[in-house]
């Protein structure tokens, strides 16, 4: 079964991409609608009838399809395992998956590459359970890039314009960096454990025999990794621009499933980052630095897809804090949480931008709460949860990640925490008055929404009201079902009740105040923010990080490539080689002075020749003796 | 058996020259050269069919041919040479394919010398008999490129041929000072290599001999610093030529290292191999950030196939298991895949008549069949989980972490350096708005669809399911790293 979830939609992604390169221009809406959006459904199907067994109390499966190599003791199977970590991931990359196809077949629909589209992301589905069911390092970096192909694939979409390949390069080139980081963990790793078998399960019992440095190192590569993959500091600065795929591809790829692929990396190596908790340090503190720094830039920004794009950097970020720290289930509790609002609200902005003929300055928006009453109405649930009001999903999720941050002492990183939580209320807020309560600057005419786009909103955003609930605490009636099930190696928590509902309580007055002052501020009049004084100027320009970033990198080797053609190429190592050929013309042409045809010379030539053989004879030879 | 390797060698040639004989008009040309190189795709086949990994060295003929000095027409394949040859046969009909409507004669002539001339070089096992295939090929290369070739084709034919030999005297020297201590040590002359690995050099002499034949190996590859001939001559060559010079000649640079390098002079090998792989660490890098700003394509994937190259010298000097796979996998899916590009390359050259990256763009609006697999070629040359190469450059990073971990660091720098050219290479010829100048496109035909198809299939096949290909060389690979390691041992 796990084989048939990863290669099915491998299959179909070849079988429509076929299809759509034997005739590029044909439309054929409904063949590659029924495939395309038929196969994530039958897969979302059979994934929770597996999750179910788990969730019954089933072992693990596992699934052995092929060797893939086998050289010495580098033996790497294509093997697939469902454990409890896997099927949760699973459960909802499967199904909210299949719901944004479902929304693509309708956002997608008037779209000249629609069966193109559809193989991109069948393609993408395929790496991504390749990536969460892989049950070795290998084939999981096999899936880590390939989502990173799709990835580019889908956010160069719109080829036409340079722009849109100049962010799918960046995507790529950055994941790159984190891979390169990544792949030097992994082949550290191997290295380390050099003649036992390189699957998880078998590294996790082996763990110990590698000393502290070298798993230190190997933390710190393979999180390297995840910084590229989950956007956080330093490698962020891809996901705002890859907001230029479309909208469909921003809500499954950079909202709820690849970008957290980072998190979920950590919580499958939790085993290794369990012995280095330093470098657990270390990540959570970029989590939560990446989390405040995302929701600064956020209440700066004008573009709808932007706004969301920062906001799902900086919920990373809270993953990162709580993975960090050792709560591992409280960070895969908010991945999965997230994935339902961030995914909701990355679609009906989708609907909107439909509706508004691709417009997507929230500050040309307005009013729209009676004309879309279903999108507002969704959207707002999934702002409550994202802004962490009980009791909707992201209250549980993002009150656990802040509970341990408390609890274990690092004040610093959860008053971080705290305070992004009161910024995300107020930039999720923001958004939502300036888009459907604030009045319209200009009169719009609708866009009508086909029912596919729709009715997976509602879906979403039951699922946004209720998710929370599977992670409750004993504190909310609760049992963390969520953490039981997980059993990951999670840090031990000593909070009172009491202090739990405190905490909780500043979460819910943080969130209730930002939602406040967005009200204030923009519901009865939005305007675009503009650049007034410093601060503001520098959170409108995202602190020139980009300008930073090309001037440090990019431009020096550029410098270096034409310093490598037109000076060390032509002059260093081409000059050699032609000094040494104008040297033997050189020496020829003194050579060819004594063929000169006159006698003469010859004469004296053959007499100093002589000479000189005689008197070798003579003295050096002694042939006279 | 022992015969079909060399009906595999001399088919083309006798084809050539029974052709040339007759006097054969385009047409006959072309199917005879086609035909010809299908019975040698074929025999490979049979000779794949009939190896046995384990067997060593195998089907060897061991003829006369000098005898007073010790010359012999002997040949044999092992797992090292089977893979060149196979990459060899399976190129040659997609070749003689994308040259289906050359007209001019000496194309086709051309090209089947070159065929007997790469095939016989990775064949023979006399050093004579080796050289004078190492040069044989050299000639074809020199005509196609001086006569067929573009811009300043006659300089850059000579360039690369002086160069070249230049490095092929070395190697000669060394060869015959070789054939005369085997000659002082056992009073009869030999030059078969299985004679004279018996030999024991001092360690000055083995640094010299080794240092003829190594200048004349990092020559053809090329390692940093004898690079100069490589960008002219992919620049100004047909593209049938590049594809060779891309796909096989610059391995076989590697192949000398390995089969006479190692075979001869394991001891000092280890002694180089310090020097080399900073060579080559620094060519990786060198190439892959000239390669940045390179406005024309052949040329910048000439200094991709440095770089690639670089590696793969880099995996064979590191002299563990992993890299050693690593390097002789990289050989023939590098061979697959910089094949691919250069076909597409040179399919643009067709259409636009320019490889020029600026006067290029916009192709994806036109050509999707095109652009997906101009787009495929790129990123398995930059390593793309998937495609071979990606299994290559992986074990050859872990190989790299056996040996050091600082080897390790740099080396891993291989899956960013190819990348950032690529991608941006990709960005200004196929996507963007069309460009103006550029004539409208008529996407891919089912002939060219032929010549791509197979290397796209290949190359999948590669990436997917390794364990298909890797016991075909494991023994060999082993048991050769045993013998360095106990003469290592045996001889510090």
């Amino acid at each position: 079964m796990l084989s048939i979830i990863v290669i099915l939609p491998f299959i179909s992604a070849l079988f429509l991409g076929i299809l759509y390169l034997s005739n590029p221009t044909k439309k054929r809406y409904k063949l590659y609608t029924l495939i395309g959006s038929g196969v994530p459904t039958v897969i979302a199907f059979i994934s929770f009838g597996l999750f179910f067994k788990l969730f019954n109390g089933a072992p693990s499966l596992h699934e052995d399809l092929f060797n893939w190599i086998a050289i010495g003791d580098f033996e790497i199977p294509v093997a697939f395992t469902l454990d409890r970590l896997s099927s949760i991931m699973l459960v909802f990359i499967s199904g909210i998956g299949a719901l944004i196809h479902i929304y693509a077949t309708g956002y997608m629909r008037d779209e000249e590459g629609y069966g193109k589209f559809f193989s991109y992301f069948n393609f993408f589905m395929g790496a991504m359970f390749l990536l969460i069911l892989a049950n070795n390092p290998i084939m999981m970096f096999i899936g880590w890039e390939l989502v990173g192909l799709a990835s580019y694939l889908l956010i160069g979409f719109y080829h036409q314009d340079h722009d849109n390949i100049t962010a799918a390069n960046k995507a790529f080139i950055l994941n790159r960096v984190g891979d390169f980081g990544f792949i030097m963990g992994i082949a550290l790793l191997f290295i380390s454990l050099e003649g036992t078998a390189f699957t998880f399960d078998a590294i996790a019992l082996n763990i110990h025999n590698i000393d502290l440095q070298t798993l230190t190192w190997i933390g710190i590569l393979l999180f390297i990794g995840a910084m590229g993959k989950s956007a956080q500091i330093p490698l962020y600065v891809w996901l705002p621009d890859a907001m230029a795929g479309p909208t469909p591809v921003s809500a499954l790829i950079h909202a709820a499933t690849m970008v957290t692929a980072g998190v979920y990396m950590v919580a499958r190596y939790s085993f290794l980052y369990v012995e280095i908790p330093q470098v657990g340090l270390f990540i959570a503190y970029i989590g939560a630095f990446s989390a405040l720094f995302a929701a600064i830039i956020a209440t700066y920004q004008s573009d709808i897809k932007k706004i969301l794009a920062y906001s799902t950097m900086s919920q990373l970020g809270y993953m990162f804090i709580a993975v960090g720290l050792g709560a591992y289930s409280s960070g895969v509790f908010h991945v999965f949480t997230h994935a339902f609002f961030k995914a909701l609200l990355f679609m009906g902005a989708g609907a909107v931008i439909i509706a508004l003929h691709h417009e997507q300055n929230i500050f040309k928006m307005g009013g729209l709460k009676k004309q879309l009453p279903l999108v507002y109405v969704t959207m707002f649930v999934a702002t409550l949860a994202i802004s962490g009001i009980a009791p909707f999903a992201g209250f549980f999720s993002k009150d656990a990640i802040l509970a341990s941050a408390f609890a274990s002492e690092h004040y610093l990183i959860w008053g971080i925490g705290s305070f992004t939580a009161f910024l995300t209320a107020f930039y999720m807020f923001r958004l939502l008055f300036t888009v459907f309560i604030a009045p319209a600057s200009s009169e719009n005419k609708l866009h009508s929404l086909p029912k596919s786009m729709t009715w997976p909103l509602v879906v979403l955003a039951i699922g946004s009201a209720t998710a929370g609930f599977l992670g409750r605490n004993e504190a909310y009636g609760g049992e963390n079902w969520m953490g039981h099930f997980l059993a990951l190696p999670d840090m031990v928590i000593h909070l009172s009740h009491k202090s739990e509902y405190l905490l909780g309580g500043l979460n819910m007055l943080l969130g209730l105040s930002g939602m406040f002052l967005a009200y204030k501020m923009f519901a009865i009049k939005s305007e675009a923010p503009q650049e007034r004084h410093f601060f503001n100027r520098l959170v409108i320009n995202k602190f020139y990080v980009d300008t930073l970033y090309t001037r440090i990198f990019v431009q020096p080797l550029l410098l270096l490539s034409h310093l490598i053609a037109n000076v060390i190429d032509p002059k260093l190592f081409d000059g050699i080689i032609t000094t040494l050929s104008q040297g033997y013309l050189l020496v020829g042409r003194q050579f060819s002075r004594l063929q000169s045809g006159k006698v003469r010379l010859y004469a004296i030539q053959i007499l100093v020749g002589i000479s000189l053989m005689s008197y070798y004879m003579l003295f050096k030879l002694g042939v006279l003796g | 058996m022992s015969y079909l390797l060399t009906l595999i060698i001399f088919t083309p040639l006798f084809s050539a020259i029974i052709l040339g004989l007759i006097q054969a008009q385009t047409r006959l040309l072309r199917a005879g050269a086609i035909v010809s190189s299908l019975i040698t795709l074929c025999l490979t086949l049979l000779v794949l069919y009939h190896f046995d990994p384990a067997g060593g060295m195998q089907m060897v003929t061991f003829l006369p041919w000098i005898e007073s000095s010790g010359m012999h027409y002997y040949v044999g394949v092992d797992a090292l040479s089977l893979v060149i040859l196979l990459l060899i046969t399976i190129l040659m009909p997609p070749l003689y394919l994308y040259m289906f409507k050359e007209r001019r004669k000496g194309y086709w002539y051309n090209m089947m010398l070159l065929q007997t001339g790469v095939t016989g070089a990775v064949l023979s096992l006399d050093l004579v008999l080796f050289y004078l295939f190492w040069e044989t090929m050299l000639l074809p290369i020199f005509i196609m490129i001086g006569k067929y070739g573009n811009g300043m084709r006659q300089y850059n034919a000579m360039k690369i041929v002086l160069m070249t030999i230049l490095g092929s005297m070395t190697m000669l020297f060394s060869i015959l000072y070789i054939g005369y201590v085997y000659f002082e040590t056992y009073g009869h002359w030999s030059f078969a290599l299985s004679d004279l690995t018996t030999l024991q050099f001092n360690a000055e002499t083995s640094i010299w001999l080794s240092a003829g034949f190594l200048f004349a190996f990092v020559i053809k590859i090329p390692l940093v610093g004898f690079h100069t001939w490589m960008a002219p001559a992919y620049g100004s060559a047909p593209t049938p030529a590049v594809v060779i010079l891309s796909a096989i000649m610059a391995k076989l640079g590697i192949y000398g290292i390995w089969r006479f390098g190692y075979g001869l002079f394991e001891n000092t090998l280890t002694y180089y191999a310090p020097t080399i792989i900073l060579l080559a660490l620094i060519g990786l890098l060198y190439y892959a950030i000239r390669a940045i700003t390179e406005e024309n394509l052949r040329k910048m994937f000439a200094y991709s196939s440095g770089s690639h190259l670089s590696l793969i010298a880099l995996g064979l000097f590191l002299e563990n298991q992993y890299a050693w796979s690593g390097s002789l996998y990289f050989i023939a899916t590098h061979a697959l895949a910089s094949a691919g590009i250069f076909f597409m390359i040179g399919l643009t050259y067709k259409h636009f008549k320019t490889v020029h990256i600026s006067e290029l763009g916009g192709i994806a609006q036109q050509a999707p069949l095109f652009t997906f697999f101009f787009a495929f070629f790129a990123l398995s040359i930059a390593g793309l989980p998937g495609t071979g190469g990606f299994v290559a450059e992986l074990l050859i990073i872990i190989g790299a972490f056996k040996y050091s971990i600082y080897v390790g660091v740099f080396s891993a720098l291989s899956v960013l350096s190819a990348m950032i050219y690529i991608f941006w290479m990709l960005q200004r010829t196929l996507f963007g708005a069309p460009n103006e100048e550029c004539p409208s496109y008529q996407d891919l035909n089912k002939r060219e669809l032929l010549i791509v198809v197979p290397l796209v299939i290949l190359l999948l096949i590669t990436g997917l399911a390794p364990s298909l290909f890797t016991p075909l060389f494991e023994p060999y690979v082993q048991e050769t790293l045993q013998l360095i390691t106990t003469a290592v041992g045996v001889h510090p």
